[in-house]
């Protein structure tokens, strides 16, 4: 049993798609016929950062064997409460979105954890609420958000790639890489998501830990949204499905298993990155805009079927006929 | 927390019960474990172990009786509650998570982990638990998925036992591993008790738990009916103990095995890890029992035929036609029905009515250009209802709400009078069926035999195995022990499943 193909999934899908959109990303200039700027990765970066919190919120209740399509929902309202708050302390107004994501995500945990309900309708409702919600809110129209200087100062450029809200989202997934791969509580998490039965006979209060799990996703994707607010200088009630379809997309990318207990924060964030990256090589190359849909799909099918069930059971299966056959041949018995 | 050696006073239950839906499973239990003891549990299968166990590890909360540690009484309201009253458990079912490395394992839901990894500690720790169980060869930062089972379970009783607990609980510890990795757990256990530590110590293996134990509770219909140290008992004594004693009548005479056609052919069946080489040839129109415990290969060797593990190799013929491993449709197609022990998981569609449930496999006899005609339907669940001994009122009922014994009648019917079918195996046919349940299905799987199927079952359970099975295959191990045709007796069966093959 020496040989084990193919290696920890979890590390060798998220590092095949970084580099694979990083090789892309690189090889652009062939396209576009000029080289890359500092620019051109501060806007990759940027993307990232639109994406990057939202992905973490689902990737982490992914990790959890839970699925939260509630994020959406939160990163619009999040978004609204800080435009409309916020004007005149930004502080503040993130602290409104962080709160109120953080409650939203409570009563979500509570729900799915003491009333043993499937997390899928459960934030499916919540998700189609957040909607209406932010809809009444805004009175169905943009916000816009009034406070200049918290709008430039969000997406001020920082050693020629970063900004601040690049910043804090890479902080962010480094806080969670540190909490879910140094902690007893990351621990738990993964064993949650893993085998849950086998969790609460070693003795984890997986109750808790729902409920934790789920409030965790409801902040980061309020913040997310928050940030992303004031830098777009106005909140959208109504940002559709592209975040959450690209988000699930990242924590794919990423090795996250949708069936849970796979997965680290370290590998959504090269999810995220990647997934960042295409677009910005389809901004840079020029290329028509569907292009970034292609691209996604080739790398997800990729990944995918590099860690399927059924490539695996094909490879025991013929390796058990090899078996049978060295065993059948006369003269060759073990 | 931590006890010292002396000062830990023993560990008590008094007069412990539980029922289930109004059947009582533990009816009155009481025992002490003294420091350092190792308990051992035993009891034929319905008992009660488990349910003791459970309540003992705060699984499930007693009827009736309490719970002493330590001198004082404890409510056990869950596991977490167990381990802070220091309550270690290894699970009867496998109880590790595969995601997760060995490691992260060893370190889960232990409570005197800090918060924050102390990675290089806990390695040295862990290493030096897994060299102590002779697990020199398993690394902490391998994933668990990447041992076989034998080897998570050492991992799972290597964190029970290494954990800071003042009772360790090993439900089954040993049903899947082999003599070798068997001797160095019970090594380990011996060394936890030596430090004062009560164990107890649950399983099928008699020789296994006179050889390890100080002292022997034996259940039987959920009351302990004897405590006696270990070594003044045999084998032979204990199974006495745990029968009771009322002998079975012989059962009624069967036909001699006469020449029939050669049904299903097993050579050389193998499934790694679970199942070492069964041989068996099985005539049509008798009904074959494989009697094993827990880990004993019985079910795999049907899992195996009905293509369920696909790293399965050997052969197999079916009428002289090659049974194909490994491929589920390919065995149904080949004329194989298969009755999984897991009707929830693995056979009844819960929610869809009796009637659906019970043409299901047939379609494509009922239709017409793909199309099913619902009349025919009708008129065929109806007839495969009267024959299962299902009342006509059911059909329209979903399956979900039948008891136990029913589902399993519709399971087994769902296989009868269908012109492909030329094989049933069943696994546990009567798990979790009432008695009057039990002789129906056992009806019907006779009826089976008699149209000319070739009819085999795994069962633990003696007198299903008696009354039913014309050759009694016993299995330990994943091995054959002894093949016997017509009467035997339930002590002698009893013996090689739990002791491996004695004088014969």
């Amino acid at each position: 049993m020496t040989r084990r193909w193919p290696a920890r999934p979890e590390q060798l899908m998220p590092t095949v798609s970084l580099l694979a959109a990083l090789a892309a990303f690189g090889c652009s200039p062939l396209l576009s016929g000029r080289p890359l700027e500092p620019f051109d990765v501060y806007n990759a970066l940027q993307g990232f950062a639109q994406l990057g919190l939202l992905a973490l919120a689902l990737g982490i209740t992914m990790i959890a064997g839970e699925f939260d399509l509630s994020v959406a929902g939160t990163y619009a309202l999040g978004g609204m409460l800080a435009v409309q708050t916020g004007a005149s302390s930004p502080v503040l107004g993130v602290l409104a979105a962080v709160a109120a994501g953080a409650a939203i995500g409570a009563v979500q945990g509570g729900l799915i954890a003491r009333l043993r309900i499937p997390s899928m309708p459960v934030t499916l409702a919540t998700y189609i609420a957040l909607l209406g919600l932010t809809y009444a809110m805004s009175g169905g129209l943009s916000r816009t958000y009034t406070n200049g200087d918290a709008t430039l100062w969000v997406d001020r450029t920082i050693a020629g790639v970063f900004s601040p809200r690049s910043l804090l989202t890479l902080a962010v997934f480094l806080v969670a890489a540190t909490v879910l791969g140094r902690t007893k509580l990351g621990r738990e998490l993964r064993a949650i998501g893993g085998d849950r039965r086998a969790s609460r006979v070693a003795g984890v209060g997986v109750d808790r830990r729902i409920v934790g799990i789920f409030t965790v996703s409801g902040t980061l994707a309020a913040l997310g949204g928050a940030l992303l607010g004031y830098s777009y200088a106005s909140a959208n009630p109504d940002p559709g499905l592209q975040p959450l379809i690209l988000a699930v997309v990242a924590a794919l990318l990423g090795g996250v298993s949708l069936a849970g207990g796979r997965g680290a924060p370290l590998g959504l964030l090269a999810g995220t990155l990647a997934v960042a990256l295409l677009a910005q090589l389809v901004a840079v190359t020029a290329l028509p805009d569907f292009s970034t849909q292609l691209l996604y799909a080739a790398l997800l099918a990729v990944i995918v079927a590099i860690e399927s069930p059924g490539l695996r059971q094909a490879v025991e299966r013929r390796r058990a006929r090899r078996a049978n056959a060295a065993r059948r041949r006369p003269g060759v018995l073990p | 927390m931590s006890p010292s050696a002396t000062d830990s006073p023993p560990i008590r239950v008094e007069g412990l019960a539980r029922a289930f839906n109004g059947v009582p499973a533990v009816r009155e239990v009481s025992f002490t474990v003294g420091a350092g003891e190792i308990h051992a549990l035993c009891g034929h299968n319905g008992a009660g172990k488990s349910t003791v166990v459970k309540m003992l590890s705060g699984q499930l909360a007693p009827d009736r009786g309490r719970i002493v540690i330590g001198g004082e009484p404890v409510e056990l309201r869950s596991r977490q509650a167990a381990q802070r009253a220091g309550v270690a458990l290894v699970d009867q079912e496998l109880s590790v998570v595969p995601a997760l490395t060995v490691l992260d394992n060893m370190l889960l839901g232990d409570l005197d982990v800090p918060f924050v990894n102390r990675r290089r500690k806990a390695v040295a720790r862990c290493r030096r638990i897994l060299d102590d169980m002779g697990l020199e060869r398993i690394s902490p930062d391998q994933p668990l998925s990447a041992l076989g089972i034998g080897e998570r379970q050492l991992v799972e009783v290597a964190k029970a036992l290494g954990q800071n607990a003042r009772l360790v609980i090993l439900d089954e510890p040993t049903a899947t591993l082999s003599d070798a990795e068997s001797r160095h757990v019970f090594a380990a256990i011996r060394r936890v008790a030596a430090t004062g530590c009560s164990v107890i110590f649950v399983s099928h293996r008699l020789t296994e738990v006179l050889e390890l134990c100080d002292v022997v509770t034996v259940l039987r219909d959920g009351r302990d009916v004897a405590t006696h140290p270990a070594e003044d008992l045999t084998v032979d004594e204990l199974i006495t103990k745990m029968l009771g004693q009322t002998r079975r009548p012989p059962s009624a005479a069967r036909e001699p095995g006469r020449d029939r056609a050669p049904g299903l052919r097993i050579e050389h069946l193998r499934v790694p890890g679970r199942l070492a080489d069964f041989t068996l040839t099985a005539q049509a129109g008798r009904i074959h029992a494989l009697a094993g415990q827990l880990g004993s290969g019985a079910s795999d060797v049907l899992r195996a035929l009905a293509g369920l593990h696909p790293g399965a190799t050997g052969t197999a013929e079916l009428r002289g036609r090659p049974v194909a491993l490994g491929d589920p449709v390919g065995a149904a197609r080949g004329g194989i029905a298969f009755v999984s022990g897991d009707r929830k998981s693995e056979g009844l569609f819960l929610g869809k009515p009796t009637a659906w449930n019970l043409v299901a496999t047939r379609l494509p006899t009922l239709g017409r250009a793909g199309v099913v005609r619902t009349r025919r339907e009708r008129r065929t669940a109806r007839s495969l209802a009267e024959r299962s001994g299902l009342p006509e009122r059911w059909l329209d009922e979903p399956v979900v709400t039948l008891s136990g014994g029913n589902q399993q009648k519709v399971f087994v019917g769902r296989c009868l009078e269908h012109e492909n079918v030329r094989a049933l195996l069943l696994d546990e046919p009567t798990r979790g069926v009432d008695v009057g349940g039990r002789a129906e299905i056992h009806r019907l799987l006779r009826q089976a035999a008699d149209a000319g199927l070739v009819v085999m079952f795994a069962s633990t359970e003696l007198e299903e195995l008696l009354d039913l099975g014309d050759v009694i295959v016993t299995m330990r191990d994943g091995r054959t022990v002894r093949r016997y045709e017509g009467d035997t007796d339930g002590a002698l069966l009893l013996r090689d499943m739990t002791h491996g093959p004695g004088p014969s």
